[in-house]
């Protein structure tokens, strides 16, 4: 849920780069001798349609932001599950590091030259 | 009395500033806009000079197009406050994120505990076999000190053989009182098929 919104909130980043795209597109247009119209119309509707979307998506967000906020800072944690995959994960490699000095062990008593 | 969330002055005052930043920002990039394209317009008459007039529409162009500018920065400021103020307040999906997290966690930590318990098991299983057939042997006599794995299943099945049966017999205590290695062969043996009679 916060991923998308996060995302949502990169994909008006990259429409306000299109509008800015669009305008100068559109004026670079205008200053030529001959005009492409088909050109103007799509960048024109194209600008247009980023503008309102920008505008929508931004005022949604600042909506439900309205609602869920409280103000207060948010006290939860990750920690002790945190901390006990870590004490597993200590508990594995000792098993592995002892694992490995047996099998050295097995490996000096079986070697032949010694 | 209808309960009303009220929020804290700040976090409101802050709330009705990004709407009047959004409001202004998108304002001034439709405006400006729309000025550099009336401004386009080749009029026939003019107040000042043709060279005088297309001066002052181009500096206003540059003005018009700088402010556009300034407003699409300006906003994309706004996004950064947005996103910023959305991880720190969104509480449900600050939950949400904190008990998926939790939930990975534990199950990274119950995985690794089963494949160390079921890792015991098989070494377990593999170390009363070694020791089996090294207290069978001649050179592994068990002294008393510790107490070997395989005595110690062996010693729990006589205990249940004790307790389901009802002779409490002299044999009976004879047989818990002979070292190891002239007992009889345990009922639950390995691979290795010894039989009666093929201890070393």
């Amino acid at each position: 849920m916060a991923n998308e919104r996060l995302r949502a909130l990169e994909d008006v980043e990259k429409e306000i780069a299109i509008i800015l795209h669009c305008a100068g597109t559109i004026v670079m247009e205008l200053s030529k001798d001959k005009h492409n119209a088909s050109l103007i119309d799509r960048q024109l509707t194209q600008f247009t349609g980023s503008v309102n979307r920008v505008e929508n998506e931004l005022s949604s967000q600042i909506r439900y932001l309205t609602q869920v906020a409280t103000g207060q800072p948010h006290e939860g944690s990750t920690y002790s599950a945190r901390k006990d995959c870590q004490m597993a994960l200590n508990r594995a490699e000792y098993t592995r590091m002892k694992l490995g000095e047996l099998a050295r062990t097995c490996e000096i008593m079986l070697d032949p030259q010694t | 009395m209808a309960t009303q969330r009220v929020l804290p002055q700040s976090k409101e005052t802050l709330l009705q500033n990004y709407n009047k930043r959004l409001r202004d920002d998108i304002r001034s990039i439709l405006d400006n806009f729309t000025e550099i394209i009336k401004t386009a317009k080749v009029e026939d008459e003019t107040q000042v000079s043709r060279a005088t007039q297309g001066e002052q529409d181009h500096y206003e162009m540059q003005v018009r197009a700088a402010n556009i500018v300034r407003a699409g920065e300006s906003l994309m400021k706004l996004v950064s406050d947005l996103k910023q103020f959305l991880i720190l307040n969104d509480f449900p999906s600050v939950n949400e994120a904190i008990s998926l997290r939790n939930q990975q966690l534990r199950s990274l930590q119950e995985e690794c505990d089963k494949k160390l318990i079921s890792l015991r098991d098989e070494i377990a299983t593999d170390l009363y076999e070694l020791e089996e057939e090294y207290y069978s042997s001649s050179c592994g006599q068990w002294d008393g000190v510790e107490l070997p794995l395989c005595e110690a299943f062996r010693r729990r099945d006589s205990w249940g053989f004790l307790d389901t049966s009802s002779e409490p017999g002299n044999s009976s205590t004879e047989e818990l009182e002979r070292p190891p290695a002239q007992e009889a062969i345990p009922r639950h043996l390995n691979g290795h098929g010894a039989g009666t009679g093929d201890q070393c």
